[in-house]
């Protein structure tokens, strides 16, 4: 049986190994490990992940500011782009869709 | 530990985490230059360095920006092999909409072929060849630069940043410069949000914060932040390599390392406006590179965000020390092209610091005093 692996990023493959080395590369915030190890900018946009480290840090010793969560970029989940292309057109005086 | 930090001499404290800060932490160290600090008040690269495209060129309208990108080039070429990190000669294709463009784009082909820079126009049916799906229905032609190419702006700036730790540089982030400190008209050292620190030269390479900074030791560098807006779609298997630029509509548009089509397109904005997202620019930047890419319209949008241009009344950025107080230098103002010129960049800069003048006579060009001596450049060719 080949060896289990554990993602922390799902989207993105990133396993707690490579959590562990960026830290000891010295990189300790969430936006700069999201950057790093790319944890967070795949299609769930960090919903699943981005927690997922915080308590991986924690337990690894990494004190970090929880409450400086990465910047939540819209549109939070992929959208088709014909939604977004048709706001001009799409939205009537009145408001309506 | 805390009075130790306070004694601490520095030879340069650079002021500034992005791209320019951390790959000229790298060209000191590896000259030798001991005792180099970065100071950036948030996380590495989070000013404009992460927010850019990627895109690498020479192909510009100024002999000083096209002499320069040359270098930056070479340099692009040996710091990716050294440190192994992601960089592609892919190109850039710039689409001419109508005569009119086709004949000014020719005319800057030969310019930049003067300057050793061999870019040339091609006729329309030949744009599919170099970009696979394009729709090129209502295409004059293009303009082709073969020495164009993209990296990633995380990678870079990572690589970049671990190197130059390895070599003795220190960085600490979360720790913004509030005042340059000077003494009889030499810079003695910076105040920071951990006390003073003391050192020989303030290298000022913060973005949109330069103009605050130099404005409190009364020196003023002429620098506006313009937001810029870009978003970029979900990752896909390779479409097209070159990054693609709407000269007319002043876009563009990139296929990622990761796969990820990222687009920009140019958008009113106020100079110095907060960075916001605005409903209208995905619709803006989809229609125009829809009729390009018209199944683009069926990918996922992923992340929109902005970021500033910090930009100059000519366009090219302030290079080199600003006169009125020994030991300060400024690296700021790109105008959109921070990335691209970061190596060359650094190179002089270390230069400046170490020999006391840039190898390059181009880059003499754009010190600051240009501006009261109304030397000013020209720069036409800047995207998004």
């Amino acid at each position: 049986m080949g060896r289990l692996e554990a993602y922390v990023c799902r989207c993105e493959k990133v396993r707690i190994e490579d959590v562990k080395r960026a830290v000891e590369e010295g990189f300790r915030d969430l936006e700069s490990l999201k950057r790093r190890l790319r944890i967070g900018m795949g299609p769930c946009q960090g919903r699943y992940c981005i927690p997922l480290l915080i308590s991986i840090l924690k337990r690894l010793g990494v004190e970090i500011d929880a409450s400086k969560q990465p910047r939540i970029r819209p549109p939070l989940m992929p959208l088709p782009a014909y939604l977004l292309a048709s706001h001009n057109e799409g939205c009537s005086e009145d408001g309506e869709v | 530990m805390r009075g130790a930090v306070r004694m601490a001499k520095y030879n340069v404290v650079i002021i500034g985490g992005g791209i320019t800060g951390v790959a000229l932490a790298y060209m000191l160290a590896k000259r030798g230059v001991e005792r180099v600090l970065v100071l950036e008040r948030n996380y590495l690269g989070s000013g404009s360095s992460f927010k850019c495209a990627g895109g690498i060129r020479a192909s510009f309208s100024s002999e000083e920006h096209v002499k320069l990108m040359l270098r930056s080039i070479e340099l692009w070429h040996e710091l990716s092999k050294q440190l192994g990190f992601y960089y592609e000669q892919s190109g850039y294709v710039w689409l001419l909409s109508t005569e009119e463009e086709f004949k000014h784009y020719r005319e800057l082909a030969r310019f930049h072929n003067t300057l050793g820079l061999t870019t040339r126009v091609i006729n329309g049916e030949r744009v599919s060849d170099l970009v696979p799906t394009i729709s090129a229905e209502g295409l004059v032609g293009a303009l082709f630069d073969p020495l164009a190419g993209k990296a990633s702006p995380f990678e870079t700036l990572y690589s970049l940043y671990l190197a130059a730790k390895k070599l003795g540089a220190e960085f600490w982030t979360g720790c913004g410069a509030e005042k340059i400190l000077i003494d009889d008209g030499h810079v003695v050292g910076v105040k920071t949000g951990r006390g003073p620190i003391y050192c020989d030269a303030v290298v000022v390479a913060a973005g949109s914060e330069t103009r605050r900074l130099l404005m409190g030791v009364g020196v003023d560098v002429p620098l506006e932040p313009v937001p810029r807006h870009a978003l970029i779609t979900e990752a896909y298997s390779e479409v097209f390599k070159p990054l693609v630029v709407d000269a007319s509509e002043g876009a563009y548009a990139v296929q990622v390392k990761e796969g990820n089509f990222l687009l920009g397109a140019d958008i009113e904005e106020r100079k110095g406006a907060p960075l916001t997202v605005r409903a209208d620019f995905p619709a803006l930047v989809l229609k125009v590179w829809s009729r390009w890419f018209p199944w683009l319209l069926y990918t996922g949008i992923l992340r929109y965000w902005s970021g500033y241009y910090v930009v100059t009344p000519d366009r090219h950025p302030v290079l080199g020390p600003v006169n009125k107080v020994e030991g300060i230098y400024v690296a700021a103002g790109f105008s959109g092209h921070g990335f691209m010129m970061a190596p060359v960049v650094a190179e002089e800069l270390t230069n400046w610091i170490v020999k006391g003048k840039p190898q390059n006579t181009y880059a003499c060009r754009l010190v600051l005093s240009r501006f009261a001596e109304g030397k000013l450049l020209s720069e036409k060719a800047v995207i998004g």
